[in-house]
């Protein structure tokens, strides 16, 4: 057995999920009396890591040791009782139940008849030593979303757990609750657990971070000592340092405004203001680059100017028609293509074959209609047809999309909504998760697109991908645009400080 | 979508061919194998299982009955049939060969005549329904004739002078019970009032039990009951009261509560229709069996049944026997002191029937 | 501590996306085979011969013209009620109210029946019909509203409708509806012969058959071949979907469970005017209910409940036969039973597959090398 200073040790994880690599090799070790910040954009594996370490999923690959001893943590019991315990970002508590009795819920150790005095005795112990205040004989439901969490907590410590994840923590927090959170999670420390906390915001790791790894594209890219690092380091790190490789992009003609918003708001799906007076225009021929650390307001953006949110102030314009809160049908029907974020989860439909996915936006129209019925052959013949042009790799038109790879999708997504001859084109993250090949291909479509004159909205995280394909660059932080540049009067330093939420000096935009 | 129906069509005929395989290799000697000349076959419908100690329970005693006392019968039996299932299950019973099948819920009455007239060789009887054919009748028992007996005893039992009733469906049937029950009590009783709760269930245990216990928790110290099972004797046993027990002598389920029990013996009946079966001497005629027949009956007392009466049930149960009088002999007056027959007048079988009223004496209505 | 094993077993089961379609066929099969191995060492320990058993119940369901016609009727309220909740399923719509609405839709009928019983068939019929699809579309409908713009449970709420519905039924026997003929039993009068589906000769079997595999082909059609089935199938499939391309969700759902209804309101119209010629408490042995375990069966494809829904007739018919032969209900129920579990565990297994997983020893010394 090897001497181990370490509490858990990750080595070598890898997890896949259909057409993603969540993680890539990973190495993660947690001292005793630290707190780790894992740092990453969403979707760069942070949450895939950390539920392998509670359990929730089986690495495909690699090796998790707990106190130097090699372990397999098959679901989250297991995790639990070597030590490890997670607060997800979605609480997992009985409403209608008190505090004590949602700390014990699911402890294996509690008699049938718990003695309901004694528990609650220990968990104010615990409370108190850990500055957690919550009263235990209080109703979940009556407490505020930061008390629950709180409960969540003391959930994880009641179970004697050494290793404290928390996801987001402080994404659904007021910043007096987040202040709380990060003292009572110091206590914790100091008292010699391991407090892991998941982030993407560069000023929570600047406050709390003894040490951070930083993921990106479900590979650590960094392990960094507190002292070692500064905020713009971590801003490099996490969308990439990679020099900005300047493709050649085709020059374009600038044409007339094609997207317009005025001063828009709208809400998060917290009910938290999502956007706070955004106003920008997209030009045809254009792409407009969005950068921004995830959760600034990003899907917020695309979700008003697809029309899948509604707009509480403010107004969209889509080649002078007034096109706010008019509903998805009709935002489809006025030429705006739309890759999302999810491609499974909203850009296609996971359990139907490729004709259907190509139709999904085309169905109602009249070259597809034979009374109510579907012209199938018509379908099939494009469908093929498409597939061919786009080059999407599958053996079997009828065969469940799901079945295909991550880039094949994208190819088949950006296939439907290209040749629908959009006049705008809305891209949320649309590389994510592709290897370099497939990545390739959607760039080079995109540019094919900017070339024939379409008005393209690129909202990405990726400063490489931004620069490469962006006109203008426009930078959002908690909701507002910060900053509205030319790509060729900036430079990702200039950016990056943007998406900190730092204001530069004030730039001329052409 | 194309594989699909390829493999659905696949399925079809794979079915299909299986089907014809079986066809053709075995059709039909299934039907007559078991036949034999002497012997005559017997088939039995049964709603519920001869497990319930009640309802089904009593018609199998009378199908051991019958197997005991005619050595040249067999019998088949089929359990747990539903009302949607009771066509297929008789044609499926006159198909094996049996002669004469009963047929012992009401709900089979419209498949029993359906059958018969597919089977007219084959003799159909319905217990409790009202519908015939020429090869199919129905049979029951005046089974009122023992519920006023044991509402005698009852009468003479109570001391609270509440007597509950647990009662399946508001149905003539069961109505016509409670009337002759509430008529026994009061005859010896008047003070005594018998209240009714409805479960709107045959066999239920667990939900009779409850409606038992619900009477004796409003003070109730007798309980009688229209059910199936035993659920109810339970409950006045655990109470430490006592119970009517109906179906079969329910003596052995709960012994210190049961005072009597309300029995159907159909057994001679069942014997004396095989034998008219094979004789040629049946007829299609409803049969109402009385007391006298033997076909209902009283159950011999508990322990706990006083000689007195013991004696006074006797005294009347010989004046039952003897056809002179019978239970809804006037004067009777109904909930609302109405006199609906008057002194020296009687109801006719069909008036009985088609009960649909209480006498007075009873707490409860008839939802309808 | 039994979390800390560590890992040392070779297989690892672990979801398949698609079945292959052999194994969608092999699986149900070999499922049913081995129900029937089991049911056999059980019989064989009762004392009772198992061969001999299933040699009677095949010749009883498949060799005989009333066995295999029975096998038929039985199935045709389920084949119905299992397309009607089956469209439901289709778009995550969990409809356990097929009961009601049968109910709801053979009371409707019976209405008809009762109140025209004059009037000639081609009246009858058709007036029938369309009752017991508003009956039974509005029992669909009830839950549906709520849902839609709400967000209630429609799992309780049709659940909570069908004792409605039953109740209901039970009232109108009991009373307005009772056959005044009837010596106060708790049925309504006979329908006139008008008003009776016309039968396969002289066997049971009747025009619900007809109206089964109408009803199965037609939504197979809608299904894969309208518009509408289109958008049924994206918004099962992937709700976030059907709203990134503008499909009207809620209004889908009236429309579905609509249609749900009132086809499972058939269903009971075609039990009552088919084969009970009235309406009686009971009529229903929960035809409803088994309809919800046929639609999953047959992975929700119209075409497949058909095949399903004969099946369970099959098991029916066949059930009793074995009775007749001496087996007691309680036996017959428990095999009936291990058929239905093995088939839906073969459904289970066809989903997940086994994988070898190297030896994470071994991949540690290669690495090492």
């Amino acid at each position: 057995m090897v001497e181990t200073e370490f509490l858990v040790e990750m080595r070598q994880v890898s997890k896949r999920f259909p057409g993603v690599l969540a993680n890539d090799r990973v190495d993660l070790a947690l001292r005793p009396g630290e707190i780790h910040v894992l740092l990453g954009e969403n979707g760069s594996g942070k949450s895939t890591l950390m539920n392998i370490l509670a359990g929730l999923y089986r690495p495909d690959e690699g090796e998790i040791y707990v106190g130097g001893r090699q372990v397999s943590l098959r679901s989250p019991r297991d995790a639990i009782e070597a030590g490890i315990g997670m607060v997800h970002q979605h609480f997992k508590l009985v409403d209608i139940f008190t505090v004590a009795e949602n700390v014990i819920l699911g402890d294996r150790n509690i008699p049938f008849f718990p003695n309901r005095r004694r528990i609650e005795r220990h968990i104010a112990g615990l409370s108190e030593r850990y500055g957690l205040r919550v009263d235990p004989q209080v109703r979940v439901w009556q407490l505020s979303v930061g008390e629950r969490q709180r409960v969540e907590i003391l959930k994880m410590l009641y179970r004697g757990c050494r290793v404290l994840i928390l996801d987001e923590p402080t994404a659904v927090l007021t910043p007096g609750e987040a202040r709380e959170l990060f003292r009572n999670l110091r206590e914790m420390a100091d008292r010699g657990q391991a407090v892991v906390v998941i982030t993407h915001k560069l000023q929570e790791v600047m406050e709390i971070a003894d040490r951070v790894t930083v993921l990106r594209r479900g590979r650590a890219v960094a392990m960094l000592e507190r002292g070692d690092f500064t905020a713009r380091d971590l801003a490099w790190l996490m969308v990439g340092r990679d020099v900005v490789f300047q493709v050649k992009k085709p020059p374009s003609e600038r044409g007339e405004i094609v997207l317009e918003l005025r001063d828009v708001h709208a809400l998060s799906d917290f009910g938290r203001p999502g956007l706070r007076g955004v106003s920008l225009t997209v030009h045809a021929g254009e792409i407009l680059g969005v950068a921004g650390v995830a959760g600034n307001g990003q899907r917020e953006l695309a979700e008003v100017v697809t029309g899948l949110r509604p707009v509480r102030a403010g107004s969209i314009h889509l080649a002078g028609c007034n096109i706010t809160n008019v509903g998805v049908r009709r935002v489809i029907d006025y030429g705006v293509g739309y890759i999302p974020e999810d491609r499974l989860g909203a850009g296609l439909v996971p359990g139907l074959g490729t004709v259907d996915n190509l139709i999904l936006k085309d169905y109602r129209r009249p070259e597809f209609r034979r009374g109510p019925f579907l012209d199938r052959r018509r379908s099939r013949e494009r469908a093929l047809e498409r597939v061919k042009r786009f080059d999407v790799r599958l053996s079997d038109l009828e065969a469940p999309v799901k079945l295909l790879s991550g880039g094949n999708l994208q190819r088949l997504l950006l296939a439907r909504e290209i040749s629908a001859n959009p006049s705008l084109i809305v891209a949320v993250y649309p590389v994510r998760g592709l290897d370099v090949g497939a990545t390739e291909d959607v760039h080079r479509m995109l540019l094919e697109q900017r070339s024939a004159g379409t008005a393209i909205l690129l909202i990405s995280e990726d400063l490489d991908e931004i620069f490469k394909l962006s006109d203008r660059i426009a930078v959002l932080f908690e909701g507002a645009v910060t900053g509205l540049l030319s790509v060729d009067w900036t430079d990702p330093e200039k950016i990056g400080l943007l998406m900190m939420g730092e204001r530069p000096a004030e730039e001329a935009v052409p | 979508m194309c594989r699909l129906s390829k493999r659905a069509v696949f399925l079809i005929t794979l079915l299909l061919a299986a089907t014809f395989i079986i066809v053709g290799c075995g059709g039909g000697d299934a039907v007559t194998e078991h036949k034999s000349e002497e012997n005559v076959k017997v088939g039995f419908v049964y709603i519920g299982s001869p497990g319930d100690a009640g309802w089904t329970y009593a018609h199998d005693q009378g199908r051991l009955y019958l197997e005991a006392n005619l050595p040249y019968v067999v019998t088949e039996t089929v359990e747990n049939v539903s009302d949607a299932d009771a066509e297929w299950v008789l044609t499926q019973l006159a198909e094996r060969g049996n002669h004469v099948i009963f047929a012992t819920s009401f709900g089979f009455m419209d498949p029993v005549i359906n059958v018969a007239e597919k089977y007219p060789n084959v003799i159909f009887m319905h217990c409790s329904g009202y519908r015939t054919a020429d090869n199919a009748t129905n049979y029951f028992g005046r089974i009122y004739q023992p519920r006023y007996l044991s509402g005698i005893v009852a009468g003479m039992t109570t001391e609270s002078n509440l007597i509950g009733y647990v009662a399946a469906y508001p149905i003539p049937e069961v109505i016509r019970g409670i009337n002759a029950f509430t008529l026994g009590v009061r005859s010896v009783n008047p003070e005594a009032k018998v209240r009714v709760v409805w479960t709107h269930t045959w066999y239920d245990p667990a939900k009779e039990k409850d409606a038992a216990e619900a009477l004796l928790d409003a003070g109730a110290d007798v309980i009688a009951q229209h059910q199936d099972t035993p659920g109810p004797q339970q409950a006045a046993q655990e109470k430490g009261v006592y119970s009517i027990g109906y179906n079969s002598d329910m003596s052995t389920m709960a012994p210190q509560a049961v005072l009597t029990s309300v029995v159907w013996n159909w057994g001679p009946y069942y014997v004396r229709t095989v034998e008219a079966v094979r004789n040629g001497t049946w007829d299609n005629a409803p049969y109402w069996g009385s007391m006298a027949d033997g076909i209902v009956d009283l159950a011999p007392f508990g322990p706990m049944v006083s000689d007195e009466i013991k004696e006074k049930v006797a005294r009347e149960k010989e004046r039952l026997l003897s056809g002179e009088w019978d239970v809804f002999y006037g004067p009777i007056y109904d909930q609302n002191g109405e006199l609906k027959v008057a002194e020296g007048e009687a109801l006719t079988d069909a008036e009985m029937l088609e009960m649909s009223w209480f006498v007075q004496g009873v707490e409860g209505t008839i939802p309808n | 501590m039994s979390g800390l094993r560590p890992v040392a077993f070779p297989w690892r089961l672990e979801r398949s996306l698609v079945p292959s379609p052999a194994m969608s066929v092999l699986v149900p099969v070999c499922s049913v085979v081995l129900a029937l191995l089991a049911g056999a060492v059980f019989l064989a320990f009762t004392g009772r011969d198992p061969w001999f058993l299933y040699g009677e119940m095949f010749s009883g369901v498949f060799g005989t013209r009333y066995g295999l016609f029975e096998t038929v009727v039985k199935a045709i309220p389920l084949m119905i009620a299992g397309l009607g909740v089956g469209l439901a399923f289709r778009m995550r719509l969990w409809n356990i109210g097929g009961e009601g609405q049968l109910y709801m839709g053979a009371c409707a009928a019976t209405w008809v029946a009762l109140t025209f019983p004059d009037q000639p068939a081609w009246f009858l019929l058709p007036g029938m019909f369309a009752a017991a699809a508003v009956g039974g579309g509005v029992w669909g409908l009830l839950p549906a509203i709520p849902r839609a713009y709400l967000g209630v449970n429609e799992i309780i709420t049709t659940l909570m409708l069908n004792y409605v519905a039953i109740l209901w039924v039970d009232y109108l026997v009991y009373g307005p509806w009772r056959d005044p003929a009837g010596f106060n039993f708790p049925l309504t009068a006979r329908f006139s012969p008008e008003a009776i589906l016309p039968t396969l000769g002289d066997s049971r079997i009747h025009a619900g058959l007809l109206v089964g595999l109408t009803l199965a082909l037609i939504l197979y059609v809608v299904l894969y071949r309208t518009r509408w089935g289109y958008e049924i199938r994206v918004v099962g499939d992937s709700p976030g979907a059907a709203r990134y391309a503008g499909i009207n969700i809620g209004r889908n759902i009236l429309l579905v469970m609509l249609a749900s209804g009132v086809i499972c309101g058939l269903a009971g119209m075609v039990e009552v005017s088919g084969l009970a010629h009235r309406l009686q408490p009971g009529f229903s042995p929960g035809y409803g209910y088994t309809a919800i375990i046929i639609a999953w069966l047959a992975r929700l494809n119209p075409l497949t409940v058909i095949l399903v829904a004969f099946l369970f007739g099959g098991l029916q018919v066949g059930g009793y036969i074995v009775q007749t032969n001496g087996v007691p209900a309680t036996m017959v129920a428990m095999l009936q039973g291990l058929v239905l579990f093995f088939v839906l565990a073969g459904e289970v297994l066809l989903k997940y597959r086994f994988r070898r997983v190297r030896d994470p020893r071994a991949e540690v010394k290669k690495r090492d090398r």
